[in-house]
């Protein structure tokens, strides 16, 4: 069963978007991801000799996302945090000199009941645009909140 | 792992995807890491030490990096491949140095004409069939010509 109900947390924050930042793709930033993520693809390696221009792999926002600061939102349940999940929705390429704008909001925030007890989650949805103004990615995470085991 | 350039119609419900085996060594976490911070201090990522020091056994690979994992059990699959959604569950801490096996199913195909969409369930299992990152994809391929 899911629920908000009950659920205490600052609500005034839900929905509204706080800039996180603007980055700059560098080829060098392309190659580096792919290279330690075990690409072997040579559009993303760019150790290909033609003329295709080198592309981000589907989850390069991901560097981006890591470490950003979000407002406390104020919940009062549990004593233990974890990073639960995460979805990345790609809705255009990443090349290299692209300039990236990063807002982030959050989505929601509701209960469920398991065997291990109730958990809160919290998904924070991060929107990345490019210089064109099109919407490049959307990334939610996940981050769940219950009580200790006793 | 096939690459070759695959069609929606060469695709069938119930198609397996894989296996592909990965290990993820501990420099290419640091390389990884330090995409952002040129200079990372030691963390549950980088270093044994801090990894022990929060309880965990070892130092452990980064979401961010795991769900680039498992995106490329499609992307590695075809460079046909559109990918288009990917949502990932971590179960549990995935490990450096280890061999993890992805895999991934065919769930879902829009046999109505309007779209080639697809869809998959993918996991990360480790070398005792235990499940450390399960999900699901969305993807397109090309009709044939």
């Amino acid at each position: 069963m899911t629920t908000d109900e009950g659920i205490v947390y600052d609500r005034s924050l839900l929905g509204i978007e706080h800039p996180v930042g603007t980055f700059t793709v560098t080829k060098d930033m392309i190659t580096g991801f792919a290279r330690s993520t075990g690409e072997t693809d040579d559009i993303y390696l760019g150790t290909k000799d033609s003329l295709n221009e080198v592309v981000a792999p589907p989850t390069i926002c991901n560097i981006f996302v890591n470490g950003v600061s979000r407002p406390d939102i104020k919940l009062e349940f549990g004593d233990l945090s974890f990073f639960a999940g995460q979805s990345i929705e790609c809705k255009a390429y990443v090349k290299p000199g692209d300039i990236l704008k990063a807002a982030t909001k959050l989505d929601n925030v509701y209960a469920k009941t398991g065997r291990s007890g109730k958990m809160v989650f919290a998904v924070w949805q991060t929107t990345f645009t490019n210089q064109n103004g099109e919407i490049v990615a959307l990334v939610n995470e996940s981050f769940v909140r219950r009580n200790r085991s006793k | 792992m096939n690459s070759e350039y695959l069609y929606f119609e060469d695709v069938e419900l119930g198609d397996d995807i894989g296996p592909i085996t990965k290990i993820v060594n501990d420099e290419q976490v640091l390389e990884f890491v330090s995409l952002r911070n040129p200079d990372p201090t030691p963390s549950r990522f980088t270093s044994e030490e801090s990894a022990k020091e929060e309880g965990l056994p070892g130092a452990i690979v980064p979401g961010a990096m795991n769900i680039a994992l498992m995106s490329q059990i499609l992307t590695g699959w075809s460079p046909s491949v559109c990918m288009k959604k990917i949502d990932v569950v971590f179960r549990q801490m995935v490990p450096h140095n280890q061999p993890l096996s992805l895999t991934g199913i065919i769930t879902d195909k829009d046999e109505s004409g309007k779209t080639t969409d697809l869809e998959c369930d993918v996991v990360m299992e480790n070398s005792e069939g235990v499940k450390l990152v399960i999900g699901h994809a969305e993807f397109a391929l090309p009709k044939k010509p």
